[in-house]
């Protein structure tokens, strides 16, 4: 008779799933929707890259700003971790838009979103990323 | 690289872009299933424009 509960793995397979779990994590982040495509996901693969694409090539051609480390105040440091998680296309969206931010229009201020919103959801794609690899419900 | 691209929407459009790549998105991560994928996505862009749009005129009386 099974009670529903399975034998713990031992500590050396768990740390071995760990640390293959971060390096999804590690890879969805740095390009976008690589962690999935490495656990054989292809529509979550496409499905991220696409979507976190999109966004940068939206938010850097309304000329959105686009954060760096020599932030002003706190809410530019958050603007730039926040952006930072979009991994490669932070870079593809700094060298897209050459031209410099300009957040004196409603365009501007859209393109930021877009940008962080991108750098977010690429965060919490690699986090899905890395629960699927530790063997959760994906 | 230069930048030869250049965009210029209005509010709507943004909302409408924002709210279709995010609830694609958010379809595609939490949902396996095709036909779950796509009730998914058509409700969560159903919400983020009732709500966008709830907001707007709720910021109405106080925009001037």
């Amino acid at each position: 008779m099974t009670d529903g509960t399975t034998a713990p793995e031992s500590p050396k397979i768990d740390s071995k799933r760990e640390t293959f779990a971060l390096a999804i994590a590690a890879a969805g982040w740095i390009v976008p929707g690589l962690g999935h495509a490495l656990l054989k996901m292809w529509g979550r693969a496409v499905a991220c890259f696409l979507t976190v694409g999109l966004l940068v090539f939206f938010g850097a051609g309304m000329r959105g700003n686009v954060f760096t480390s020599s932030g002003n105040d706190a809410f530019d440091t958050l603007g730039y971790l926040a952006d930072l998680g979009a991994g490669t296309f932070y870079f593809v969206a700094r060298s897209l838009e050459t031209n410099g931010p300009d957040v004196s229009r409603a365009d501007g201020d859209y393109g930021t979103r877009f940008l962080a919103a991108a750098g977010v959801l690429n965060l919490l794609a690699a986090l899905h990323a890395y629960e699927a690899a530790r063997g959760r419900k994906a | 690289m230069s930048a030869a691209i250049g965009f210029s929407l209005t509010h709507l459009q943004a909302m409408l872009l924002f709210a279709l790549v995010i609830s694609i998105a958010f379809g595609f991560l939490s949902r396996r299933q095709p036909i779950e994928r796509v009730k998914y996505i058509v409700w969560s862009l159903f919400l983020f424009l009732l709500i966008g749009v709830g907001i707007g005129w709720a910021m109405y009386p106080f925009s001037r």
